[in-house]
């Protein structure tokens, strides 16, 4: 949108006239950018407000500390994706890789008396593995991500259903380690939300300061010229899968931590949240432009919301229609925004 | 069909005081470019009118233009001396104008019939009239005179040269007064051209006025009446064609004063220069036959040929970015695999593309992430994380260098015009230091400075010892700064033209497949 501003007219005889011309919008760009770059932060303050003055267990500690629980799962889940849409794809199997990952390491802690570091390398492991399988038919045999994801989404949910019934589809985790994890305090954070603001840091820097991260954001905005660039485009997308589905276990085992328990339906619809978030925190689904701590931002909106709801009352089915609600109005916004911005080419 | 009324069609009908179209002082900027400069054009009716130009010469904006595809800045123009504003595509069809674009718009899989009718089926309830489109596509292809075509066919089993007629008769559908052809004949061979003219010249007696764009001087000269030069956006003038030669066409069309502007000092031709890569036998698919050619350092190898005689795929094949391709590859006398860019960069081989946004361009990055994307793994610490002050700083060296004009380094690349954008291109090879680099096109859609110092970076790089090979269909441009020229001719490398017996009347000649050695 900024850029249909600067867009110099006469660019290269008159380079003074440019650069004045340059100086002006030059300011506006980055005020339009400030406003931009903040919008979501403002939305999450005024929805927390919102919240808070309408309802009277919103502000509450306990509530607080739940939504940050809360946030953490998805959050985990949503760092991986947001890399699967900046590369331009999407990943739908996020809920049932995570299924598979607590249900491959629950039942190593308890069936088969694993260490727990162990069971849950396994676990990560497996996640890896279905992340490459993703990788593999979506950038190999070329097939749509959705159509891949939307198959490995049943397929291993399949599969973990199937590991699960080894002890009737249900399994109780008793474990100090998942336990500090879900109860315990590092300062005043649960040590799962520290889990979660540790892997965004992680990401953002991956993403910010790294070649690999660079190389994400060129094959999002044109795959053809990163590969002309000379990128390894298919080696790195693969990649970014195998991270999601990584992204993913990870969020299966949080989801254990603090549940106690997996069951078949463990991580159902996680994919949909983890996709509102990233959408929400203004990642275009077109690939390319994004930013992983803004999907943060986009979790805190997505959980603050189903919060508030149920604080208030409101039935289950309510909220699935108000979640579905709100990936179509973000999914609306970033078609806006990016028509806004090509117009500016 | 076509003799019916033959016997007009030796004189442009001016019955009227008017000329059909009348198009003044047609002025257009586009980001960075003039692209038309004060342009008078007319047409008479019945005339087979000629628009004749270099690439960028400002052709397709004028009939775009015309078409109303956009509008024109400043300008007016007038149809049957009516002035007229055409603000839409649709409103050019409805004053009588019909375009018919140098890519085929056809749908492969439907009828010829429905791909004429496409968007305006006439109905019979809600169901489409099928007898009726059928029996109306077949008169449409008798006002154009060809009676040989089953309408019912699907449009993708015909050959190239019948689809082409079907996008004609689909524009003459409309009853066009105007009829705009852009390059129809690029992609056809010597006897469905002949068709095509005679097929124009029956429309022509009905009294249409047939605008035509070629890069074929021959057919031209022996088939249109008049011709219109453009030069730089600018008109050169509106001649009659007969009894002009290619040559003195070419010239006007290039225009003399160009000797200034190109460097004609030969770099390392003639001296005993290290050959640093030679093709052997290279063939792509059907296009390319057989192509050997060798390419020395401190040289600039000039590629042409006519559209699609396969000089862009030889230069792709080079980079690892075309399919189907077998050949020995020498790289410094040694033979290398080429399966990938990343291979070709390894390498040191880099390419330009003529299509920069597509292929070139990641436009919502900034100008420092895109001159230093491939040189990233360079500009780190630890191995790890990019180094920000030393890719910051280097970026900016070579801005600099190049002369690219950009408010700052992390400025977006989108803001800035295409002469800079390619120079922002050209900067991210020359950062990752590749000693081959192939252009293509590499002064498409660039304003006349921004050319003027694109062909002196070509110069400096060549003075430096970089092997330099340019490819372009624009021949000025071609023999401005070759050392040597390759010139391709339907897949095959049909003349070598060293810089001393070059000049634009054997360029043209050899581009249009004639005088080769072999041939």
């Amino acid at each position: 949108m900024a850029d249909k501003l600067t867009r110099p007219r006469i660019a290269n005889r008159s380079g003074v006239l440019t650069g004045v011309r340059g100086a002006i919008n030059g300011r506006l760009t980055t005020l339009i950018n400030f406003l931009g770059d903040f919008s979501t932060i403002v939305v999450v303050c005024v929805l927390f407000l919102f919240f808070g003055l309408t309802s009277e267990r919103f502000f509450l500690t306990d509530n607080i500390f739940n939504i940050m629980k809360q946030m953490s799962i998805v959050g985990v889940a949503a760092t991986g994706m947001t890399m699967v849409v900046l590369i331009g794809g999407i990943d739908l199997s996020v809920g049932s890789v995570a299924l598979l990952s607590s249900a491959i390491t629950s039942t190593l802690i308890v069936n088969y008396g694993w260490n727990t570091w162990g069971a849950i390398g396994v676990g990560l492991l497996a996640s890896c593995l279905v992340g490459l399988v993703n990788g593999f038919f979506v950038e190999k045999l070329l097939i749509s991500p959705v159509i891949v994801t939307l198959g490995t989404l049943i397929a291993v949910r399949g599969l973990g259903q199937k590991v699960l019934w080894i002890n009737n589809s249900w399994i109780e985790v008793k474990d100090p380690i998942f336990d500090y994890v879900a109860i315990e305090k590092l300062g005043f954070l649960p040590v799962i939300t520290v889990l979660m603001f540790g892997l965004y840091l992680l990401a953002a820097v991956l993403l910010k300061q790294t070649p690999f991260g660079r190389y994400i954001y060129a094959i999002g905005g044109n795959q053809r010229a990163a590969f002309l660039s000379g990128l390894p485009v298919t080696r790195i997308k693969m990649t970014v899968y195998v991270l999601c589905a990584l992204t993913a276990g990870i969020a299966g085992l949080l989801t254990v931590s603090r549940t106690g328990v997996v069951n078949p339906t463990l991580g159902q619809g996680l994919e949909f949240d983890a996709v509102t978030a990233v959408v929400l925190g203004g990642t275009s689904l077109a690939g390319g432009v994004g930013r992983v701590e803004k999907t943060l931002l986009g979790t805190a909106i997505l959980v603050m919301v189903l919060n508030y709801l149920t604080i208030r009352g409101v039935p289950g089915e309510w909220q699935a229609a108000v979640t579905g609600f709100l990936v179509l109005a973000a999914v609306m916004l970033d078609r806006i925004v990016r028509k806004r911005s090509t117009q500016g080419i | 069909m076509v003799t019916a009324q033959a016997i007009s069609y030796l004189s442009p009908a001016i019955t009227d005081d008017h000329p059909i179209l009348e198009m003044r002082g047609i002025t257009k900027h586009f980001p960075g470019v003039l692209a038309l400069d004060h342009v008078d054009f007319s047409v008479q009716r019945g005339e087979i009118h000629s628009l004749v130009g270099q690439n960028g010469a400002g052709k397709s904006t004028l009939m775009n233009i015309l078409a109303g595809v956009y509008p024109p800045d400043e300008g007016e123009i007038r149809i049957d001396g009516q002035p007229v504003q055409i603000s839409h595509p649709g409103e050019a069809l409805r004053l009588g104008i019909g375009t018919v674009y140098q890519e085929l718009s056809l749908v492969p899989k439907m009828s010829v019939a429905d791909n004429i009718f496409l968007g305006r089926e006439t109905q019979r309830g809600i169901m489409i009239d099928e007898r009726l489109i059928v029996s109306r596509a077949q008169a449409v292809l008798q006002k154009l005179g060809v009676a040989n075509i089953d309408v019912t066919t699907p449009v993708g089993e015909l050959p190239l040269a019948q689809q082409q007629l079907v996008e004609i008769a689909r524009v003459l559908s409309y009853n066009p007064r105007i009829l705009v052809l852009d390059e129809p004949t690029a992609a056809l061979v010597q006897e469905d051209t002949e068709h095509l003219f005679e097929l124009l010249k029956g429309l022509k007696s009905q009294g249409i006025a047939i605008i035509f764009i070629s890069h074929r001087f021959k057919e031209i000269i022996q088939h249109c009446d008049r011709g219109t030069i453009l030069r730089n956006g600018r008109l050169v003038k509106t001649i009659d064609l007969r009894g002009v030669t290619e040559e003195t066409l070419a010239e006007s069309m290039i225009g003399q004063q160009l000797e200034s502007f190109y460097r004609h000092s030969p770099h390392a031709a003639g001296r005993v220069a290290r050959t640093t890569l030679e093709v052997v036998g290279l063939s792509i698919g059907k296009k390319v036959r057989d192509v050997s050619f060798s390419l020395r350092c401190g040289e600039i190898v000039g590629m042409t040929g006519l559209l699609g005689a396969g000089q862009n795929e030889v230069a792709r094949a080079l980079f690892g970015a075309q399919d189907e391709v077998s050949g020995l590859i020498r790289r410094n006398g040694h033979p290398v695999f080429i399966g990938s860019p990343r291979d070709a960069i390894r390498q040191g081989i880099g390419l330009l593309t003529e299509n920069r946004k597509r292929e070139g361009l990641f436009l919502d990055m900034s100008v420092k992430e895109n001159i230093t994307l491939p040189s990233l793994s360079r500009l780190t610490r630890m191995r790890i994380f990019i180094d920000n002050v030393r890719e910051i700083r280097s970026a900016r060296q070579f801005i600099d260098r190049l002369n690219i004009v950009v408010r700052s380094p992390i400025a977006k690349i989108r803001t800035l015009s295409g002469g800079n954008q390619q120079k922002a291109i050209l900067a991210r090879w020359l950062m990752r230091d590749l000693e081959v680099l192939i252009f293509i096109e590499p002064t498409r859609g660039v304003d006349v400075g921004s050319k003027a110092e694109i062909y002196s970076y070509l110069d400096n790089l060549a003075r430096q010892g970089k092997t330099i090979l340019v490819v372009s269909t624009e021949i000025s441009e071609i023999l401005g700064i070759s050392d040597r020229i390759l010139v391709m001719y339907n897949g095959r490398l049909s003349r070598v033209l060293e810089q001393a017996e070059a000049n634009e009347e054997t360029l043209l000649a050899a581009i249009q497949g004639g005088m080769g050695d072999g041939r």
